[in-house]
């Protein structure tokens, strides 16, 4: 290092010590030449003369120092080519090893990248936080917010530069020939300035526009302006049909704009001065505010905690026993993706690393072969460190090459993992770019050095190859013992990956074998889209929806027809609230939560779960109803008379079985009940998996209200196997009844269970898919040390065989030799993966993490696929003719 | 009787240089010298080699070098060995022993 230092540096010092010291020289043998009795002209002359070209001298020395990093890398790259296209087999199979391993984790670090690692593609992305309301006495969901309490908390806050809300319904445009569904977002104002976007094309709102009695304006997505207007400039002023309503078109959104949902056609302005909006019940918004820069999460949470203290002292009935949550939009929207990534990213890591181990084993085979010309290179006088680097040069360019090589193998993964993952959140982001290029580099340079310098080093260890003389066998032992323990590496990460990729496995099928508490089978859901402004008149929407109901349960095909509202069966959602028994008193310590759901009251005829005790609901289109008209909260129901139903686990939780029946419902906190309404239990159902089939049934209350909202889902039992073969038909009823409006989201209700689980089928597979890579590889390495082994032994096989040694012993001795390697391997691998299964902990369902019926399956087919792999070599040991061996030796 | 520079062999000079150098620090024109008077003459090594090879063994960190003053009174620069040069001197002396015999051997029994 110092003469890099020196040479680079200091070159003007070297030069100067480099005359001075030629001079002393000659001077010296001037000196002499006077003493022998030269005159001093004639001695000098004769120095310089002796002493030779003193220039060229001093440029051969200065040659000596200087350093070659640039030729010697040169020469190395150079002799590197050659070494890969004198070995072009060798070579492919390392390239090729690491392209599939660099490849397939840069696939998966280009979804981590664009998932969890890049900011939300907005200017200043982190400084996006979503804002919610939940009742602090009960340990609530939280919710979206009221409009005029997003407007104080905009006003009175000061850590926020702004905040905005929204919410979307699913509209029907009419302009055309047939009702088209759009999805169309409501927003406050502010709702640009937040995001820090602006129209592609067009305008923003304009402040007449946000006011109540304003003119109409609406925003378009890219996606619509595509499909619908051909990407005509002139789309702006167009109008679009929905309900009443004409809109005008003032903008295009540019085609990244993805929020607040992915899906979204349309943005119109609500005003904030509507009457509607006045309510502090009524909650509408999703809640997006942009911090002000260098303000810290928990200085936003504070300030808002205070701010709404505040608003509980103006408005203590609505306010009181509210509390903000604050979160980062980015950990919202990436949600729970975040473990399942990050696990399939350690897991393609190991599967890097056995892919490494594995050309480890092949350079050190290879090293050996080598050590004649190495020897031939220290003989000639190179130094280690630069039989070192020309080694590391060579590994360096096949990891060079697999990782460009890689590079396509990622473009093409990704796009897999794309198709795989669709319901990923910002799956749409995942892109290659310099950045996942860089990663690759980085890779290959991790891997070269992984790879390359535990054979460089052993490979140019003098000891190893002192004399020319020598031929290889004598030292094959020593090195055989480090390729064995990589075999044994190799074996042990392989296990570790197969058993992650059982426990997944495991928990996918004990998921398919869980028994609901309902059928899923041959039903169809679907929506018919409803605007919120319906629920002004809750009655006529009630009744809308419930002859709808019934007269799909009439048609032919159709077993019954239910609505439910947001929440279908099986799909995980959670709506706990906190209830107290109207009769009675109620026990404060002991909290009565349970989940609520509103179903019509075909529900469960139609989900066939059984009713246990009492009633069911009575058919609210033979019930007298009356409608008293509520200006407060137009959101409560306003029927007098609530009925409910509720699941066995609640009975037994809350009312000691049977006699819940009679008794009467309030909920507490802000809900969809007001305080002084009550629902009547009119039976018990049986438990249902409503959550989701991981979960466990937990207290469930089902409020029979057929019209919970205005778009319920709609579940529809048909007498078809396939449901969507109904579909025709249904639309076509639908059409009868209420032709301005449109049917979508038609799927049967077992996809939608099965989508609900993407996520995780979509880890199974791939963790099932590196898995098997990894046994294959591993498989591989052994295969080629065992092989390489019988090789070097050649010699001794043959001499035993000729000594009378049976065929069978040497079978018996080279597959001993692999198993014994493979169940070291297999003890250390199930220590590894009792100890990484925490990783999968949440991700498990009916399987334990360290399940010992997975792992001993896993370590049994490893095993007997170590077994198959050891067989081969071990029998051409044994085939070997010990005449042809002896006389070639 | 001088002998040419390329009759010296390969490696050799190195050897020359370090066994000369052990003796004690010594400048480059000291080193030639004493080849010289040492050998009674018949080696001559040429400057052009002999710096090289003195900067080269510096390098390899055989040779350690400080400035001084000469006996003339001049700034010079004093070669001295360090413990890793001694070692290899010692190897290489041993090596030419061994050859040094196996050619004397042969000489002794060929004739």
């Amino acid at each position: 290092m110092t003469w890099w230092w020196k040479s680079l540096f200091r070159k003007r010092a070297l030069d100067a010590q480099l005359t001075s010291e030629v001079r002393f020289h000659i001077d010296e043998l001037t000196d002499a030449n006077i003493a022998a009795g030269m005159s001093p002209q004639e001695a000098r002359r004769r120095a310089v003369l002796e002493f030779g070209g003193g220039e060229q001298i001093k440029e051969e020395l200065r040659d000596v120092h200087r350093v070659r990093v640039i030729e010697s890398a040169i020469a190395n790259l150079k002799s590197a080519f050659r070494f890969i296209r004198k070995s072009p087999s060798f070579s492919a199979v390392i390239i090729v090893t690491l392209a599939l391993g660099i490849g397939a984790n840069s696939a998966v670090f280009s979804a981590i990248n664009a998932i969890l690692l890049r900011p939300l593609p907005f200017p200043n992305g982190d400084q996006l936080m979503k804002l919610s309301q939940h009742y602090t006495k009960t340990n609530g969901v939280p919710t979206v917010v009221a409009p005029v309490r997003l407007e104080d908390w905009n006003r009175m806050n000061s850590t926020f530069q702004a905040m905005t809300g929204y919410y979307t319904e699913n509209s029907s445009e009419t302009s055309g020939t047939l009702p088209e569904k759009l999805k169309e977002a409501f927003v406050t104002q502010r709702f640009l300035q937040v995001w820090g976007v602006s129209p592609a094309l067009g305008r923003d709102f304009s402040p007449e526009e946000e006011h109540f009695g304003g003119p109409n304006a609406v925003l378009i997505s890219d996606r619509l302006w595509r499909s619908r207007f051909g990407a005509s400039p002139d789309v702006l002023g167009k109008k679009l049909q929905i309900g009443d309503h004409s809109l005008p078109i003032i903008g295009v959104m540019p085609a990244s704009f993805l929020f607040p949902e992915r899906d979204v056609d349309l943005w119109s302005a609500v005003p904030v001065d509507a009457p509607i909006a006045q309510s502090r019940r009524w909650t509408w918004y999703a809640v997006i505010g942009r911090l002000q820069p260098d303000v810290t999460l928990t200085q936003a949470q504070a300030n808002l905690a205070a701010v709404q203290a505040q608003l509980g002292r103006a408005y203590p009935e609505t306010d009181k026993d509210l509390g903000v949550e604050i979160k980062p939009l980015k950990e919202v929207t990436v949600g729970e993706s975040r473990s399942s990534l990050w696990m399939l990213f350690a897991s393609v890591t190991l599967l890097l690393l056995i892919a490494c181990t594995n050309i480890v084993t092949l350079l050190l085979a290879r090293a050996t072969h080598r050590q004649h010309e190495i020897a031939v290179r220290f003989s000639l006088g190179a130094s280690r460190s630069a039989i070192v680097m020309q080694l590391l040069t060579e590994v360096f360019l096949l990891a060079f090459f697999g990782a460009t090589l890689g590079l396509f193998v990622a473009a093409g993964a990704s796009k897999a993992f794309r198709t795989l993952a669709a319901d990923l959140p910002r799956v749409e982001e995942i892109r290659l770019d310099w950045r996942i290029a860089l990663y690759a580099l980085a890779c290959s340079i991790a891997a070269t050095l992984l790879c390359g310098l535990v054979p460089a080093i052993r490979g140019s260890s003098r000891a190893l190859s002192p004399s020319l003389a020598q031929a290889s066998r004598t030292q094959v032992s020593a090195r055989n013992r480090l390729q064995w323990l990589l075999v044994g590496t190799q074996v042990a990460m392989a296990v570790m990956l197969l058993a992650g990729a059982g426990l997944l496995l495991r928990s996918f099928r004990a998921l398919g074998q869980v028994s609901p508490g309902f059928d899923a089978s041959r039903i169809l859901t679907f929506r018919i889209n409803g605007s919120y402004g319906e629920t002004a008149d809750w009655k006529k929407l009630s009744q809308r929806i419930e002859q709808t109901v019934d007269a799909l349960g009439k048609l032919p095909g159709v077993e019954a027809a239910a609505t439910t509202g947001d929440d279908l069966p099986g799909v995980p959602q959670h709506y706990p609230t906190e209830l107290k028994f109207v009769e009675g008193e109620q026990d404060p310590q002991h909290k009565m939560v349970a989940e609520s759901r509103f179903v019509s009251p075909g529900f469960f005829g139609t989900m066939q779960i059984p009713l246990l005790a009492g009633e069911l609901c009575r058919d609210p289109l033979l019930q007298p109803k009356s409608t008293p008209e509520d200006p407060s909260g137009m959101h409560h129901v306003d029927v007098t008379r609530i009925e409910v139903l509720v699941n066995r686990s609640f009975a037994a939780a809350y009312a000691s079985g049977p006699t819940a029946v009679g008794r009467h419902l309030s909920v507490l906190g802000l809900a969809f009940l007001k305080p002084d309404q009550a629902g009547e239990i009119r039976g018990i159902v049986g438990d249902a998996r409503e959550e989701g089939m991981n979960r466990e049934p937990s207290p469930t209350v089902y409020w029979c209200m057929t019209a919970s909202g205005p778009d319920p889902f709609y579940i529809v039992r048909t007498h078809s196997a396939q449901p969507l073969t109904m579909s025709g038909t249904l639309r076509q009823k639908i059409r009868e009844i209420e032709p301005q409006r449109s049917v979508f989201d038609i799927t049967p209700l077992e996809e939608r269970i099965d989508d609900a689980f993407a996520e995780n089928r979509m880890r199974t597979i791939l963790l099932t898919f590196f898995a098997a890579t990894a046994i294959a590889l591993a498989c591989i390495g052994l295969y080629g040390t065992l092989s390489y082994s019988v090789n070097v032994r050649q010699r001794e096989v043959g001499l035993r065989l000729a000594l009378g040694a049976l065929r069978g012993q040497i079978v018996q001795q080279f597959l001993l030799q692999g198993l014994g390697v493979a169940v070291i391997g297999c003890l250390v691998g199930w220590g590894l993966a009792t100890a990484g299964g925490r990783l999968l902990s949440g991700m498990l369902y009916g399987v334990s993490p360290s399940d010992l019926t997975t792992l001993m399956s896993v370590v049994l087919l490893v095993l007997f696929v170590a077994a198959i792999a050891s067989l081969i070599p071990a029998v051409r040991a044994a085939r070997l003719d010990p005449m042809r061996v002896l006389r070639e030796e | 009787m001088a002998v040419d520079r390329s009759d010296l062999l390969q490696g050799t000079l190195d050897m020359l240089i370090l066994k000369i150098v052990a003796l004690g620090p010594v400048h480059g024109y000291g080193i030639s010298q004493r080849i010289q008077q040492v050998s009674r003459e018949v080696l001559q090594v040429q400057q052009g080699s002999l710096y090289p090879a003195l900067h080269r063994l510096e390098k390899r960190g055989w040779l350690a070098a400080t400035w001084g003053e000469s006996e003339s009174g001049r700034q010079a620069k004093f070669y001295r060995l360090s413990a890793k040069g001694r070692k290899q001197l010692q190897l290489e002396e041993s090596q030419w022993n061994r050859l040094a015999e196996a050619i004397a051997l042969i000489l002794r029994t060929a004739s």
